[in-house]
């Protein structure tokens, strides 16, 4: 009896990830080698075709780079304004900088999709405060269309996510900031070190572990992203801010070919399996040390 | 002296910061003619309310938010049941396969949305769960379980096991230790795990748009980001809507802040 309690408990939890997770990816690697279509029947096996007809499309190879640029530059970005944040808020000044905290934060809690609108909507070419202080500043024309303009699009939804996610980063590095022994610091006041000086070779140093972890979680993250991209332009204009993961809703939901769709998931997936498989190891190095 | 120099610069970061969100409130309470101004302006004279009562008369939010209520909570409760169960497996049974499950769990939550949607609402579809608020809630519970049973597990490991020992000895099972020990004893734990369950569920919006199809079914976020696309006359209901969605959210981050960050440290630190 006492054998078959944990499995018992455990059986609900597994049954779920099973049947909703690890089912649907093994049905979705078999979808990738089929035929599948959401408006006829489909015709079967059809080999690599799926794969190759995701190669030979040119949007799929710009929604590869474009997703690379939003991952890459936009978690920089975020890591950057969290860093900063961090060290504003890491002068102690007890509960206003708490308070400063939770509001700093707020991007953080409020829902992807709604962020993404308030994005929108403040980059509106005409009524858009945004596009009204720019104008008025002689810097841009005002009825400049950010998110209309192939050259900007995906920059103004990589600067919306890093909004999203700068808060994360911030919260993180606050906690690594505090975790440095204070010894550190008086050691080196002692040595008549200046504060620029224990800036790099304390505060710095301390951080990569943290930097690299949040690196890399951003990362997987934004590759994973959908709702950005898809609330503020679709993807568009014309595929200039495409992403992968819209680009499969599109293939499956919008061409109807389920099986290109697949073949598309299965891609993003390996990419982030090593990803992951990254992340792990810095994570195993971190204990480590 | 100090701390006033220090209070304006943290004031005008937070009004930076906040710009985006902040224009859509002002934008909710303008009425359409002053949205559609230029220049544009923050306030004006005839502000009020009147679009957050509009937009339950032009756009289907009443129904978005009962469909939001019922579908993040059941997700919720099934999601702290299931958890809570394995994470007591987890946290007070040495079985053979342990760590291979929870390798299986860290790894389904790093899974790509996008890599089980199609086959999900190929299933949902043959067993006509498709568009039903059953079949959101199941799949919400599989996607919220991994970091749910994560939470759970560290706050019933806190727990000394002296406590379910003396109840073992005086003859309650396994089980009835879980529920007169420590469920109680982790009560705090599981409020705020399920605070993060309830908002994870609330917010989420790939799932959301792809397996749910009518005004019946769909949530909120599916509510809003379908119209950014198709009602951009009416900015300041769809602002209203934006911001009476991230009023529940708001709140629950303000009262459990504390949990929350300590939360998310430890989410990705350990």
């Amino acid at each position: 009896m006492k054998r078959v309690t944990p499995y018992m408990l455990l059986a609900p939890a597994l049954l779920f990830t099973v049947f909703i997770l690890l089912y649907p990816m093994g049905q979705n690697l078999v979808n990738s080698f089929r035929d599948v279509s959401l408006v006829r029947e489909g015709r079967g096996w059809s080999g690599l075709l799926n794969y190759e007809h995701v190669f030979g499309d040119a949007v799929f190879w710009l929604a590869f780079r474009n997703t690379a640029v939003y991952a890459v530059a936009g978690t920089s970005l975020a890591l950057l304004v969290g860093l900063s944040l961090a060290l504003v808020l890491d002068v102690n000044t007890g509960k206003m900088s708490s308070v400063a905290a939770g509001l700093y934060s707020i991007p953080w809690v409020i829902s992807p999709v709604v962020a993404g609108f308030a994005w929108k909507w403040l980059l509106n070419d005409h009524f858009g405060i945004l596009n009204y202080w720019l104008s008025s500043a002689g810097i841009a024309r005002n009825g400049t269309s950010w998110l209309g303009n192939p050259h900007t699009a995906l920059f103004c939804v990589m600067a919306a996510r890093a909004w999203q996610f700068y808060p994360f980063a911030m919260v993180m590095f606050l906690a690594g900031l505090q975790s440095i022994p204070a010894e550190q610091y008086e050691a080196a006041s002692v040595d008549g070190a200046s504060s620029f000086r224990k800036f790099f070779h304390i505060t710095i140093p301390n951080l990569r572990p943290v930097s690299s972890v949040l690196l890399l979680l951003g990362v997987i993250w934004s590759f994973n992203d959908f709702n950005m991209v898809f609330v503020m332009t679709r993807g568009g204009p014309i595929n200039a801010s495409m992403v992968l993961p819209v680009l499969v809703r599109e293939y499956s939901f919008v061409h109807f070919d389920l099986g290109k769709g697949s073949a598309l998931s299965v891609m993003i997936f390996a990419l982030l399996v090593t990803l992951s498989f990254l992340y792990l190891r810095v994570l195993a190095r971190r204990e480590r040390a | 002296m100090r701390k006033t120099l220090l209070f304006i610069p943290l004031a005008v970061l937070a009004l930076i910061i906040l710009l985006p969100f902040l224009w859509t409130v002002s934008t909710s309470l303008k009425p359409l003619t002053e949205v559609n101004r230029y220049p544009p302006e923050w306030t004006s004279p005839s502000m009020s309310l009147k679009p957050y009562s509009d937009m339950f008369f032009y756009l289907p939010f009443s129904r978005y938010t009962l469909n939001s209520l019922i579908v993040a909570s059941s997700a919720t409760m099934l999601t702290l049941i299931v958890g809570s169960l394995a994470a007591f497996a987890f946290a007070r049974f040495r079985f053979r396969g342990r760590k291979q499950f929870l390798l299986v769990l860290l790894l389904s939550q790093m899974l790509p949305g996008a890599s089980v949607i199609i086959p999900l609402f190929q299933i949902l579809k043959t067993a006509g769960l498709y568009d039903t608020h059953i079949g959101l809630i199941l799949v919400h519970t599989a996607v919220l379980l991994p970091f749910v049973i994560w939470l759970l597990h560290g706050f019933f490991s806190g727990i000394p096991t002296e406590v379910e020992d003396a109840a073992l000895i005086d003859g309650c099972s396994r089980l009835e230790a879980l529920r007169r020990i420590i469920l109680p004893l982790a009560l705090p734990g599981l409020g705020a795990t399920a605070l993060f369950a309830f908002l994870g569920s609330w917010n989420e919006f790939f799932f959301a748009l792809i397996l749910t199809n009518s005004d019946a079914t769909q949530t909120i976020p599916v509510g809003i980001g379908l119209f950014v696309g198709e009602f951009e006359d009416v900015w300041n209901q769809m602002s209203a809507a934006a911001v009476l969605f991230s009023i529940p959210p708001l709140i629950l981050f303000m009262a459990m802040r504390r949990t929350f960050v300590r939360g998310i440290a430890a989410g990705a630190l350990q």
